[in-house]
């Protein structure tokens, strides 16, 4: 478990402090709170990609509309049912849920291309249903909505308490993560990752435990989706386009796919890379397509991935260790790139 | 009731369209497992290489002819330098970096172009309409009718009767082995790379002159090519035909009685299609699962 | 054996260190935005990167003008000078929600204006009424950005949805007649056009011979224009914007629509219409704001000419509606917080609510009280083919002027669906 393994435990506790320390580190460094807010909300979308990248070997690239179905599902329940903040959450993840069991089986029997292509396309359908329903959902304008109080404080959290609550909602969903990679289900899905035919003859219905892991990171993304929702207080149809899952690819791949952390470093690179960028250079997209294609050339098992890499070719005995801390699993002779 | 005939024609010459960008896109994909988001990009860079060619005092004609051609060798330059080292990986890494090269495309378009897009029209001889007897039609819709159907044809005939086609068609189905064989593979995936490329520009200048040219007008065409992908089924050119005018007609059709549905009618017949052929119209077994 | 407890504390340390630093370092490394002390921060949001980027800058010039002109005068309250702090929302809400806050709480703007697509608006001017700050929409024509949305602390200058329906409806109705056919973009601003114009339609009693919903990005116009063709309509009106505008007007011409129906529509962009190509470059046009024309900046109205000649000198190119919003905008905003000694929201929309004044047009101006729309005039033109002989980029003939209370919602109507949240 994570205690059994004190590198782990300290890096998470020197990552804590700091999260925790951010309300006063980001004014300094020129950065809104909410900035930060949206790094960890776009960690956690990242980290749904990375169950599917990294973990069970699929490529998700329609991702985005989960996070945006989230969003929405969030919005719509506080202006038509007037719910309260965590059922609001709770409802923007139902909404991906859904959103995930009508889409999955159409995806099931493909795999590589296909399942992206295809992933791609229905994607756009969501997108589309959020820019036509303009009497629902805005349409291109969006939808505006105040972000309710918390049920049974009656408080409406402002910047700096809903940055914390964020906080709390991050850590648990990568303790949660860890505990889903340790399990059975989890390894199951890194055999099928490294081999799929060969799980299925050992007897595996390799199609439904991909398509629990697309359900599992649905509900990831619209938690993420639901939460920077109420972050800005709005919703909106580019949230579920097909850029928005490229950006969230990126950010796994960028950090390292198949590692606890990577997501998270990938986020914080890109969030804050996309802030200071683009107050500088009006045409900050440059680098940003440059660095897809530099990462994608050079850097394929992401930054932790090739750290790992490089470490664990000096340190021998303390590979598997070092395997463990990134990864969040032990498993003998794996290739990270998927 | 009446309107339906020429919407059936203009659903046809729409599908053509679409045809050509999806075999670019198939052709790039079947034989290397590249997903080219930048396709519309490079249409889009045609367009403008041959606005810049107009301006530069040269006729339509020779813009046409060019453009593709230019566009042809950057293609190719993409292709030797960062596609290559990503063939023998995973498919999401075409994705991704394909996709940053169309972010780099835009906003270089951006600045060299301006944001606002450029006026871009085909030749006086062409902008009039032609009386059809039941219909008045664009005499450049004709004109791209006609384009279309002549590379798709030289397109088939390249496939079937020449070595270089015939090659192409075999490395698809067993690249080992035609490489076994002593095909020089580089040179013939190098080769397919730019013949996508090339249809990729010839439709971008062709488009350029029927709707907008500005720097996001490529992209607007890639979803429908995409789905004409899968709808035509993966690994079949004909396949990229059928679903391209089987679109064009659903799309043509549906805006005539439900206009408010048009865009979405190709995603739901996609997975109508899906349901009960889920390799495609005519996917090919075994490519790609 | 000892070689390996080696490795675990360099390892550790190597762990803690690495996580630390990339969380806190990497921002550390941002180049510090110094500003001077005791400026006045005017924050603009604007959509630099995407489509509407030739109209931000356009906005922004005009925004400079105003503001170099007030620090050439001294600045505001007795000597502060003005500093502009741009921020880009990449037309995108949630980015220009962010990009609001960066601008108030990191940034230390106590004023906010801009925007250009009324998605952004409508986010930027909730999420500055969470921070209790003045924002003036600038360029987002959304309704309800001064209705149902409406805050006591967002303004707008450019005209509403609802005025340039009303319009253009009233003068082309007169000119072409009563049958109407509409292309009308499928989204929210579609539909509110579509509102619109069925609202004056119903008052001057216009007979629809045909409505169609067109998706977003169509590129393909046929289908709708031969239904056109066979409707025979006085006047064909199309809503479509950007990208859609230009292809519909090119294939209208293609399918010889052009010499048959007359065209028309709520308002086009001289940004857009310089990018036409010549043939089509056809129709009945709302305008904005125009930078030649008796009725439109009067003669001799000095603030006028010295604005257009100014900005031709300086860009080369004449100023066009947007520049004009950055302009008013700007130069409302400074003078209002002059007026109000203060940057305190409240204080700054009462200051302003009401205050009449003269501007780049022909007549006086004031932001409404009930719903803080700029209530000024608003022009019909038709665009030429080539510009006149003297000035290529003259391509419109304006041909008639609506005045603002005739063409906007009436001060009840508005009453019932703007209900701004003064603070206490």
């Amino acid at each position: 478990m994570i205690m059994g393994n004190r590198a782990g435990l300290i890096t998470a506790l020197v990552l804590l402090i700091v999260l925790l320390l951010m309300p006063q580190i980001a004014p300094r460094v020129g950065l809104a709170i909410s900035v930060c807010t949206e790094v960890l909300l776009y960690a956690i979308a990242a980290m749904a990609v990375n169950l599917l990248i990294g973990y069970t070997g699929v490529l998700p690239f329609g991702n985005a509309a989960f996070f945006g179905l989230g969003a929405y599902g969030a919005g719509l329940s506080i202006e038509y049912l007037h719910v309260g903040f965590i059922a609001s959450i709770v409802l923007g993840m139902i909404a991906s849920f859904v959103g995930a069991l009508l889409i999955g089986p159409f995806l099931l029997r493909r795999r590589g291309i296909y399942f992206a292509l295809l992933m791609i396309a229905f994607g756009q359908v969501f997108y589309f249903i959020a820019y036509r329903f303009t009497d629902i959902t805005g349409g291109e304008d969006g939808m505006n909505f105040a972000r309710p109080a918390v049920e049974g404080l009656g408080v409406v959290l402002k910047d700096q308490q809903f940055y914390y609550a964020m906080l709390v909602v991050f850590a648990l969903v990568m303790i949660g993560f860890l505990l889903l990679v340790r399990s059975p289900f989890g390894r199951t899905l890194l055999a099928i990752k490294e081999n799929e035919t060969r799980a299925r003859y050992l007897g595996l219905n390799t199609d439904r435990f991909i398509f629990v892991a697309l359900l599992i990171s649905a509900i990831m993304e619209g938690l993420a989706g639901a939460c920077y929702g109420l972050s800005i207080m709005f919703a909106y149809p580019l949230m579920l386009d097909w850029h928005n899952s490229g950006n969230i690819v990126l950010m796994t791949i960028l950090g390292g796919s198949g590692t606890l952390f990577g997501p998270f470093i990938g986020a914080v690179i890109f969030v804050v890379g996309q802030e200071i960028l683009s107050t500088h250079w009006i045409w900050w997209q440059i680098p940003l397509g440059a660095l897809f294609v530099a990462c994608v050339l050079g850097f394929p098992k992401g930054i932790l991935g090739t750290a790992l890499d490089l470490f664990s070719k000096r340190r021998g005995g303390f590979a598997s260790e070092a395997r463990e801390l990134v990864h969040g699993t032990t498993y003998s002779e794996r290739e990270i790139v998927p | 009731m009446a309107h339906i005939a020429p919407e059936i024609f203009n659903g046809l010459i729409l599908g053509a369209f679409y045809a050509v960008v999806a075999i670019g896109l198939s052709l790039i994909m079947n034989l290397t497992g590249t997903i080219n988001m930048a396709h519309g990009s490079f249409m889009t860079l045609a367009g403008y290489l041959a606005f810049a060619l107009v301006s530069a005092g040269t006729s339509y004609w020779f813009a046409l002819a060019v453009a593709p051609i230019l566009t042809l060798i950057v293609g190719v330059l993409t292709e030797r330098t960062l596609i290559r080292p990503l063939y023998k990986r995973d498919p999401v890494y075409s994705l991704l970096l394909t996709f940053g090269l169309s972010l780099i495309a835009e906003e270089t378009y951006r600045l060299v172009w301006g944001d606002n897009g450029v006026p871009f029209s085909p030749p006086v001889a062409l902008q009039s309409a032609v009386s059809l007897g039941f219909i008045e039609f664009p005499a450049y819709r004709l004109f791209i009718a006609g384009v279309l159907l002549v590379i798709i044809v030289a397109l088939v005939v390249f496939l079937q009767r020449t070595r270089v086609g015939l090659r192409l068609r075999a490395a698809v189905q067993d690249n080992e082995m035609i490489a076994a064989l002593g095909t020089n593979t580089q040179l013939l995936y190098m080769m397919n790379f730019g013949l996508g490329i090339l249809l990729a520009g010839v439709a971008g200048v062709l488009a350029s002159g029927m709707l907008g040219l500005n720097p996001q007008s490529g992209n607007a065409l890639l979803m429908p090519a995409f789905v004409t992908v899968i709808v035509g089924g993966m690994g079949s050119i004909f396949g990229a035909v059928a679903g391209g005018l089987l679109i064009g007609l659903t799309i043509s059709i549906v805006t005539l009685y439900i206009p408010a549905a048009s865009e979405i009618a190709m995603y739901i017949l996609m997975a109508v299609i899906l349901l009960v052929r889920p390799r495609g119209l005519f996917g090919e077994e075994g490519i790609f699962g | 054996m000892s070689d390996v407890t080696l490795d675990r504390k360099s390892f550790l340390t190597t762990a803690a260190v690495a996580s630390a630093g990339l969380v806190t370092g990497f921002p550390a490394i941002l180049p510090s935005r110094a500003f001077a002390a005791d400026t006045l921060r005017v924050g603009l949001n604007e959509e630099y990167t995407g489509v509407y980027a030739a109209y931000a800058q356009s906005e922004t010039r005009g925004a400079q003008m105003a503001m170099d002109a007030w620090n050439a005068r001294g600045g505001v309250m007795g000597g502060t000078k003005v500093e502009l702090v741009q921020a880009d929302n990449n037309n995108n809400p949630g980015t220009s929600v962010e990009k609001t806050r960066q601008l108030v709480l990191v940034q230390k703007c106590p004023v906010l204006m801009g925007t250009i697509n009324s998605a952004d608006s409508l986010a930027v001017s909730g999420a500055a009424n969470a921070l209790n700050t003045f924002f003036i929409d600038s360029g987002g024509h959304a309704d309800a950005v001064t209705g149902e949305k409406c805050e006591y602390s967002t303004f707008r200058t450019c005209h509403s949805t609802w005025m340039e329906t009303h319009a253009t409806g009233y003068s082309l109705a007169k000119k072409f007649g009563k049958k109407w056919y509409m292309i009308i973009p499928d989204y929210a601003f579609g539909h509110a056009l579509q509102a619109g114009y069925h609202a004056v339609g119903k008052q001057i009693g216009v007979e629809f011979v045909g409505e169609d919903l067109t998706p977003l990005g169509t590129t393909d116009f046929s289908p709708y224009l031969t239904k056109v063709l066979a409707a025979k309509p006085d006047l064909l009106l199309v809503l479509v914007q950007g990208d859609d505008f230009v292809n519909c007007l090119k294939q209208t011409t293609q399918y010889g629509i052009v010499g048959k129906v007359p065209i028309g529509g709520p308002q086009v962009e001289l940004e857009a219409v310089w990018a036409l190509p010549k043939e089509a470059r056809v129709g009945y046009w709302g305008v904005e704001w125009y930078y030649t024309g008796v009725s439109v900046i009067g003669s001799g109205n000095k603030l006028a000419d010295g604005f257009i000649s100014e900005y031709r000198k300086k860009y080369g190119q004449p100023p066009t509606a947007r520049s004009a919003f950055g302009y008013i905008t700007m130069d409302r905003m400074l003078w209002t917080v002059n007026e109000a000694k203060s940057t305190n929201a409240a204080k700054m929309a009462k200051a302003l609510e009401g205050a009449k004044f003269r501007s780049v047009w022909d007549g006086e101006g004031y932001y409404r009280d009930v719903d803080h729309q700029l209530m000024w005039p608003m022009w019909v033109g038709q665009i030429r083919a080539q510009g006149t002989p003297e000035d290529t980029y003259d391509i419109f003939d304006i041909v008639d002027r609506q005045e603002a209370e005739k063409i906007e919602q009436s001060v009840a109507e508005k009453k019932a669906v703007c209900h701004m949240n003064w603070p206490t």
